[in-house]
């Protein structure tokens, strides 16, 4: 004990008797008195003496159990340095120079890395993740909810000052402020120096070409979780594995194709349109386009109508692009030959229903005729000598009846008659492209297949690997290069049917080049003169076709004008698409708004600004011989001992009373081989 | 007061009188204690500039202040007391509005240069003003429940105000603190033991009620390995410290842990751990010894008071000063969850060591006024 010397602990305890007088201490020794003088104890005195007595014992309680409290503490110190000292493991060594490297253990548990960006073929990127931080308060200690809030909105301009306020004076134990702040923005709240307020590290999407592909790339919601395009489709992948994920996109191909379909659409005041560009060997999408478009970075904002995808999601009647179809078909089947004719002169009665020709030759057509001016009727009786079997058969072949397939959850189904329901008509009109719809990518992919030489392929949103790509300078179609390989990135789908994948060619390779020939022959002489691009020898088919009402039936002014092209026709490498959604046709256009005054030119202008992106130059020198290796007469020559009219291979047993009726009709063409007008045809189904 | 009767009891008379009656032993002890201090924050902060030399400049400036406390008659402090209360929990009020916050808590008052923390005044305030209220008392009055009202609601009152803050340790200590001058003033024991049952029935729903913060301590606290890098860092890093100290220590500053700063709040809430880890288990308890000299010499001033008023304060003063002791020391060994108590004159602060001298001057004042009676304090 430091304390002092005790005293006597009151007066009443008699000095020693050698005692010298007592004195205070530091007084004068005059002051000094005897010792002995007399104490009256009093009542008062007693009481005071009775309570120190006891609040002594209670003051010896508190000291022993200070001296308790400090003897354990003197055994935990023994214990801690001598007995068992804790000596650090390797593992948390380890820790702690990492953490020696790392600037603060993190408050709340990280997410565990970025979702995985998002990059075209290039390397462009399209969507990477930032990191954000996300304010949230815990208002059971907050002190002035109003000043806090108030505060809060000086440095976050985008909370609503009043709501916040009252969140934050709820009984809750959390509540957001605001999420995905910048860095920025943090540190101002932070500086803020607000008590429950805290952060939570989170990170934000971030599409730095905005508007580019937007639709493709879709979307994430507030929890980073895609909930469209390419995002949802590839979610579980962008989440487990941080490799960025590499689409086949190529974003210099995709601003062309928007830009010139902006500028179409502007020109030709279209509510919509969509543009496609597909490499016709591997199915990879280069662009995909579809306006109006959207922000990416905004995707919470867009309209619905910006956020549908015209390329992938639309439906579309295909009309007259169909046609290549029609004619691949038959040709391939040998229901009909290049050189034979078809009744254009007159429209079809079926029923109520008549079919006609827009601007008709009003003359039997040859073939390639058929194509270049776009006969609805020759189309209709070609696609009626295939019959209904064949014709349903060759569009399951090419995937019309399913999914497309490409990584977009939004890929449409198409829609068309089943079987039972699939008339002599429907063979008819879906001959020329009417009565099923389609997206755009399954018309732009099977117009590739009859192009590439019968190759099925599957549009895809993903970059192929470079060892399984074509060799690009090879102009070799070699059905593995071609084909379609399973991409181990794909995640399973349990409902969508794997699209139809050959390796086996779905055509004979003449059929192909015949099409191919017939394709250049529209761009050349018919009606997608508009196209043609010097030295890239495009090809293509025009297709314009009255919107179908969503009321039923067709609407009469609405039209959807597309282009779908494939380039160079002699060595077919990628296929152009171009559509708009009702355009008006203007002054240049004689106010028409067909498909070779609208698309066809749009298309032209891509092919001529991508080909060269791509490594293709124009192919001047040699323009003779691929020319002739491309020609097609629009009226080719009958062989000897064929007949134009009289040689086709039309069984009547597949083509019932109609092929009967057609071999009438032939019949009055062999009579009037020069195509006169005949006025015998169809009178059969016309009397019914 | 007759002449006699002073003089019988030797109680000094005169500025200078009272100034030899200091207890000059006491103020050595206070002296070492800060060198110790010093020693410590010179390892912390590898050389005297960063912490050492402006603890040293504080407590000298304490020093003054406890001699010029020391020499304040009884009397002018019991009278201050509840002006001294008011003001203190003006303070805490004003904390709790216009406070500074700092790592999440609202504790500290900026007057200008100064910041001043007003939970740690009021502990010493409270005493001041239990011990006035209870020196005016007897044996029966004590006893009586309707005289208990006042002093327990000037306990409750700033002990809610800390808890607020959120400030749990100091409630805690500040609450312990009044409860044991009720002890001293004779309150009787069975009230106590009917606080404890209500304590210990409330300790769920405070549970439920604590901060998340405060909650992890605790848990940590029970499974320090349960988080190692996070909240159980500072625990195990301490003990580590500890450990590798030994029985005579690394030398002084030679301490890894410490000195390449693996040990955080090194010269504050853990310099207890810094010191032990240079100078080992010896060094320690050397430490804890010279401590709890202090810690003795406190009581014994409260023992040898022989008026109500200065006994109860002494203790007051004694059971804070001990407190802090034992918290800290405690909780930098894992004995109980971590609370951002400072080590009272060796850690580095301003205010706590400021709060600290003015309690060792009003005790110093307890001790040269010992033997005045205070007779005008009974009814």
């Amino acid at each position: 004990m430091a304390g002092p010397t005790p005293p006597g602990d009151d007066g009443r305890r008699a000095p020693p008797p050698d005692a010298t007088p007592a004195r205070p201490f530091g007084a004068p020794r005059a002051a000094a008195v005897p010792r002995m003088e007399t104490v009256r104890v009093t009542a008062p005195d007693l009481q005071r003496r009775a309570a120190l007595e006891k609040s002594r014992g209670r003051l010896l309680l508190t000291a022993i159990g200070f001296m308790v409290l400090f003897g354990a503490v003197a055994i935990k110190l023994a214990d801690a340095t001598l007995i068992a000292p804790v000596r650090p493991k390797e593992p948390v060594v380890a820790r702690i120079e990492a953490l020696a490297t790392k600037p603060a253990p993190p408050l709340v548990t990280m997410l565990p890395y970025h979702r995985a960006s998002i990059e075209d073929r290039n390397g462009q990127p399209l969507a990477i993740s930032l990191d954000t931080a996300e304010v949230y308060a815990d208002p059971r200690e907050m002190m002035d909810t109003n000043d806090a809030a108030r505060k809060l909105k000086s440095v976050l301009p985008q909370v609503n000052e009043p709501e916040l306020a009252h969140k934050l004076s709820t009984a809750k134990d959390f509540v957001y402020v605001a999420r995905r702040i910048t860095p920025r923005e943090e540190a101002a709240v932070n500086a803020l120096g607000i008590p429950g307020i805290y952060f939570q590290p989170s990170e934000r999407r971030f599409y730095p070409l905005g508007r580019m592909a937007a639709q493709v790339l879709g979307g994430v919601d507030v929890d980073e979780h895609g909930v469209a395009g390419i995002e949802k489709y590839f979610d579980k992948r962008l989440m487990d594995n941080p490799a960025p994920l590499r689409l086949s996109l190529d974003v210099r191909v995709q601003a062309i194709v928007h830009d010139e379909l902006q500028a179409a659409m502007d020109e030709f005041k279209a509510i919509g349109a969509a543009g496609i560009v597909m490499d016709v060997n591997t199915g990879e999408l280069l662009a995909v386009v579809s306006l109006p478009d959207y922000d990416a970075n905004d995707f919470g904002n867009a309209p619905a109508d910006a956020r549908f995808n015209r390329a992938a999601t639309g439906l579309y009647e295909p009309g007259s692009t169909f046609k290549l179809q029609t004619a691949a078909m038959a040709l391939d089947c040998g229901a009909v030959h290049i050189w034979n004719m078809f009744d254009a002169a007159e429209p079809i009665h079926f029923g109520r229903f008549t079919i006609t020709d827009f601007e008709g030759k009003h003359r039997w057509l040859y073939l390639p005729e058929v194509l270049a001016y776009s006969s609805n009727l020759g189309a209709a009786h070609i696609a009626d000598i295939v019959g209904a079997a064949r014709q349903r058969a060759w569009l399951a072949r090419m995937g019309m009846f399913q999914r497309v397939g490409v990584e977009l959850p939004e890929a449409a189904r198409p829609l068309f008659q089943p079987a039972s329901r699939w008339s002599r008509l429907t063979t008819m009109t879906v001959g020329f492209g009417q009565g099923i719809s389609i997206t755009p990518l399954h018309l732009v992919r099977a117009t590739a297949v009859v192009a590439n030489g019968g190759i099925m392929i599957r549009p895809t949103l993903l970059a192929r690997e470079p060892e399984g790509a074509p060799d690009p300078t090879s102009p070799v179609l070699t059905p593995v290069a071609a084909g379609f390989a399973p991409d181990a990135d794909m995640p399973p789908e349990p409902k969508m049917k794997p699209p139809v994948v050959l390796d086996q060619p779905l055509m004979k390779p003449g059929t192909s080049a015949i099409i191919r020939k017939l394709m250049r022959l529209v761009v050349t002489a018919g009606y997608g003169k508009s196209a043609a691009v010097p030295g890239y020898y495009v090809g293509g088919k025009t297709g314009t076709s009255e919107k179908v009402s969503p009321h039923g039936g067709y609407e009469k002014h609405a039209n959807v004008s597309a282009f779908v092209s494939v380039f160079p026709m002699n060595h077919p490498r990628y296929a152009v698409y171009m559509m708009l959604d009702d355009p008006k046709g203007n002054a240049s256009t004689g106010f028409f708004s067909t498909a070779g005054m609208v698309a066809a030119p749009a298309a032209g202008r891509v092919i001529a600004r991508i080909a060269p992106l791509l490594g293709l130059f124009p192919d001047i020198a040699d323009k003779a011989t691929i020319d002739a290796s491309l020609a097609m007469p629009l009226q080719p020559a009958v062989p000897p001992g064929m007949h134009a009219a009289l040689n086709g291979p039309v069984t009547t047993a597949e083509t019932g009373a109609h092929g009967r009726e057609h071999e009438r009709r032939r019949a009055r063409a062999a009579a009037d081989a020069a195509g006169a007008h005949t006025r015998l045809a169809l009178a059969g189904a016309r009397a019914r | 007061m007759s002449e006699a009767r002073r003089l019988i009891i030797r109680a000094p008379t005169g500025l200078p009188g009272k100034f030899l009656s200091i207890n000059w032993l006491f103020v050595l002890l206070l002296c070492v204690l800060a060198g110790c201090g010093y020693i410590a924050l010179y390892s912390a902060g590898l050389g005297p500039d960063k912490y050492a030399n402006r603890q040293a400049m504080r407590f000298a400036a304490g020093l003054i202040l406890m001699l010029g406390l020391a020499l304040t008659d009884l009397d002018l402090i019991r009278r201050a007391a509840w002006f001294l209360y008011g003001f203190a929990l003006f303070l805490l009020i004003l904390v709790a509005r216009f406070g500074h916050v700092g790592k999440g808590a609202q504790r500290w008052l900026e007057i200008g240069p100064l910041q001043v923390q007003p939970s740690e005044l009021m502990k010493i305030a409270l005493v001041v003003a239990l011990a006035a209220w209870f020196s005016r008392a007897d044996w029966d009055r004590v006893g009586k429940p309707l005289f208990l009202i006042p002093p327990i609601l000037a306990i409750l009152a700033p002990v809610l105000l800390i808890l607020k803050e959120p400030n749990l340790g100091t409630a805690v200590i500040t609450f312990v603190v009044g409860a044991s001058v009720l002890l001293a003033a004779g309150v009787r024991l069975w009230l106590f033991g009917l606080g404890a049952i209500a304590a210990a029935a409330a300790a769920p729903i405070a549970y439920a009620h604590l901060h998340a913060y405060q909650r992890n301590r605790i848990l940590t606290f029970l499974h320090p390995e349960r988080d190692p890098l996070g909240t159980g860092y500072n625990i195990l890093q301490s003990r580590i410290a500890l450990g590798s100290g030994g029985l005579w220590g690394e030398g002084f500053m030679h301490g890894t842990q410490g000195i390449l700063a693996y040990l955080p709040e090194r010269q504050t809430d853990f310099i207890f751990t810094m010191w032990a880890e240079q100078f080992g288990f010896i060094g320690g308890a050397a430490l804890l010894l010279l401590l709890l000299t202090v810690v003795a010499a406190t009581f014994a001033i409260a023992f040898t008071c022989r008026n109500q008023f200065g006994r109860l304060l002494a203790l007051g003063i004694a059971v804070n000063f001990s407190l802090y002791v034992f918290v800290n020391i405690a909780m930098v060994m894992g004995a109980i969850p971590v609370g951002g108590v400072p080590l009272p004159l060796i850690s580095h602060g301003g205010s706590a060591l400021l709060t600290v001298m003015f309690g060792f001057g009003l005790l110093m004042s307890v001790h040269v006024h010992r033997h005045d009676p205070m007779d005008a304090s009974f009814p």
